[in-house]
């Protein structure tokens, strides 16, 4: 007799079964949703409080860090690694190298600052200026000599990305002086901008 | 358990207890006149809902042993309505019981079937319950009732016959390993007690010794075998029966006393004592209903309430279910937010001391890590800090010794910018032809060979390949020239990619 349902008869019955289902689903999923956020808002305080850990057992080492390498961080602000690009020092310095090797003039153009490659920049706010050369020279070994010229005339942080020699003339070199060479080079200029939170 | 009214009616009256489990009511008596009926409609309204559970106390009663073959669901259900109908006729309250399975042979069903032949008495209370609308749950017998308060007394002899004495008067029940074989009620619905045939001295043993005849007549009862006779008399009249029994090597009589049935039934004595009649009722009280007489259509208001009753325990489990669950997980939500203040508290701390040591450090523009950081690139930039020197260097000193080779154009780059992954190595791409130059190209291919083998050599050397040769001998490329004389000198110009390390 059990297995005819008396519809008739359980209608509220079975409303309130839904209502208890409802109503205890609703509660599971609350109670399991504030539990989740509960749980995951303590994750996120541990990780916190193991990083303050961390700094504060770190503060010795810190405080050693800073006392090491504040002179080094200093000489750099003063090379002009650090902060604004200083372009007329280093047209000064190409132009005082060039005299210094000796050589017959050049001609310079320099880019917009950009940012330098992420692989390179190794998280850092770096930035880099394309300077473009155009030097006539007699021998070979002019070049060499002006780069060691630009390295005595500067502090500043650069490197040379490209260089190229060309000979203008068809014929073979002739013992005359007057540059049949032209030597095309291409310097970064590199400089850091100054965002980093000051150490109190 | 469900809390239920058990009814115990007989044709002159009817005694109701309400059977709650472990505190149990007597709601008393009710004649079977206009007045009781009235009364026990209005009880019935009282406890309305509850559902009721009638046993039967009755002369008209019919008991019938039968074997059928062992089948199960509709067809035993279609198989036994059959039964009945043969074996009962036109019998309104019938019903089986399959009390146990043969041992032997095709291993059939036992089956106890009994009906209620004359039902007339039944129907005005009947109607009382239907017009009260009290779930009706089903119509059972005192001899099923008595089969429930021997198994609560723990009797477990093979062959006993319960004597129990009451007003309505002198029932024999005879149970075979304690399940029901036959009942029978003596002196109906006189008001027996008291009348002389009662009381005469023997009566009842001598009804007892026939009764044992009669189920040794039907091979009910073995005749070698002892049976068991128990005197159930709150009224103490069949105390005489039990010496001229206990004569006989036939019978083992014993009389059980009130405290002896109070104690089986846990309750108290003195409601016992005054109402005797309960014992059976209340043996009954929380076991099921082996053997009902009810037809369908009486008991349909207890399937309903069944139902509802299943449902209702359903949603409330699920209820308590579902308020246990979000409890349990709101006081773990609550520990955990404790737990997060906590510790928010001892990373605040944690951030005051560490500020409290921070105060005492050098003053600096950036962060410790960051000027470790930034001297570390300043270096990374300028150490080493290649240029063509090294390059320059390199292919003099193999050209010094190839003099045929003039070198047009020469370019140097650090392929750090090109390929960070090879930040150590440069790359020099050269043009040069040779001069002087005959037009013999085989010959012109081996200089240049010598001149790549020579630049191999070098240390540092990494890679050497002919970027583009005096003469294109590829099958995949068109070759054009002219052999002609007086034609403008012929070239040999070529160029070569390198890629070098520089060595300290």
């Amino acid at each position: 007799m059990m297995l005819r349902p008396p519809w008739h008869a359980i209608k509220i019955p079975l409303l309130l079964l839904l209502a208890a289902l409802l109503l205890a689903g609703a509660g599971i999923l609350w109670s399991s949703d504030t539990q989740l956020e509960a749980n995951k808002n303590l994750q996120q305080q541990t990780r916190a409080r193991q990083t303050a850990q961390q700094k504060l057992q770190r503060s010795n080492v810190e405080k050693a860090l800073i006392q090491q390498n504040l002179g080094g961080y200093q000489n750099l602000v003063a090379r002009g690694f650090i902060g604004e690009e200083n372009r007329l020092a280093w047209l000064e310095a190409v132009q005082q190298a060039n005299r210094d090797a000796a050589l017959y003039g050049l001609n310079y153009t320099l880019a917009p600052r950009t940012a330098a490659a992420a692989a390179l920049a190794k998280g850092l706010p770096l930035g880099q200026t394309v300077m473009t050369l155009r030097i006539p020279m007699l021998v070979e070994t002019d070049l060499p000599r002006f780069l060691e010229a630009l390295q005595q005339r500067t502090r500043s942080v650069f490197r040379v990305r490209f260089c190229q020699l060309t000979r203008s003339s068809e014929v073979a070199p002739e013992a005359l002086n007057r540059p049949e060479l032209q030597a095309e080079c291409e310097l970064l200029w590199f400089t850091l901008a100054h965002t980093g939170v000051p150490s109190k | 358990m469900i809390r239920r009214l058990i009814i115990l009616l007989n044709a002159r009256q009817a005694s109701v207890l309400d059977g709650r489990p472990g505190n149990m009511h007597w709601l008393g008596d009710f004649a079977t006149t206009e007045a009781g009926l009235a009364a026990f409609q209005r009880l019935l309204l009282q406890h309305s809902g509850r559902p009721v559970r009638l046993v039967l106390d009755s002369v008209d009663e019919d008991y019938r042993l039968e074997v059928l073959p062992h089948v199960a669901g509709a067809a035993r259900t279609e198989m036994l309505a059959r039964k009945l109908r043969q074996v009962f006729r036109n019998a309104a309250f019938t019903g089986a019981w399959r009390q146990s399975r043969e041992n032997e042979g095709r291993r059939d069903d036992r089956y106890l079937l009994a009906a209620l032949t004359d039902y007339e008495w039944l129907k005005p209370w009947l109607g009382a319950i239907e017009n009260a609308r009290a779930p009706l749950e089903g119509i059972t017998l005192l001899s099923l009732a008595c089969q429930s308060l021997l198994k609560q007394l723990r009797i477990r002899e093979p062959h006993t016959l319960l004597a129990y004495q009451m007003a309505s008067g002198l029932r024999l029940s005879y149970y075979q390993d304690g399940l029901l074989r036959f009942s029978r009620l003596l002196a109906g619905d006189r008001s027996v007690q008291n009348s002389p045939q009662t009381l005469a001295p023997g009566w009842a043993a001598d009804e007892i010794s026939k009764t044992q005849l009669y189920l040794m007549g039907q091979r009910m009862l073995p005749r070698e075998a002892r049976l068991q006779v128990l005197l159930l008399d709150p009224s103490g009249h069949l105390a005489s029966a039990q010496a001229p029994l206990n004569a006989d090597p036939a019978f083992n009589a014993r009389m059980l006393d009130l405290p002896t049935l109070a104690r089986a039934l846990r309750m108290p004595d003195e409601f016992l004592s005054s109402t005797p009649e309960i014992a059976p009722l209340a043996a009954l009280a929380g076991e099921a209903l082996l053997l009902d007489l009810a037809p369908p259509t009486l008991t349909q208001r207890y399937t309903e309430f069944r139902w509802r009753r299943g449902i209702h325990l359903a949603a409330l489990a699920i209820g308590v279910a579902g308020i246990l669950f979000t409890g349990v997980q709101w006081l773990h939500t609550l520990d955990l937010r404790d737990q997060t203040q906590q510790i928010q508290s001892e990373q605040q701390q944690t951030e005051a001391r560490y500020r409290d040591i921070t105060r005492t450090f050098p003053p600096s523009p950036v962060g410790a890590e960051q000027l470790g950081e930034t001297i570390h690139l300043a270096a990374h930039l300028e150490n080493p800090r290649p240029d063509p020197r090294h390059a320059l260097a390199l292919v003099s000193r193999v050209l010094e010794s190839q003099p045929t080779v003039m070198l047009k154009k020469i370019s140097w780059q650090d392929r750090l910018f090109a390929a960070p992954g090879m930040a150590d190595e440069r790359q020099i791409s050269l043009e040069a032809e040779l001069s002087p130059f005959d037009g013999n190209y085989r010959a012109a291919m081996q200089d240049i060979g010598n001149f790549m083998a020579q630049l191999r050599a070098e240390p540092g050397v990494i890679q050497v390949t002919l970027s583009s040769s005096p003469v294109n001998t590829q099958s995949s490329a068109a070759l054009s020239g002219n052999t002609l004389s007086g034609t403008d000198s012929p070239h040999a110009r070529f160029s070569l990619e390198l890629r070098y390390r520089e060595t300290p």
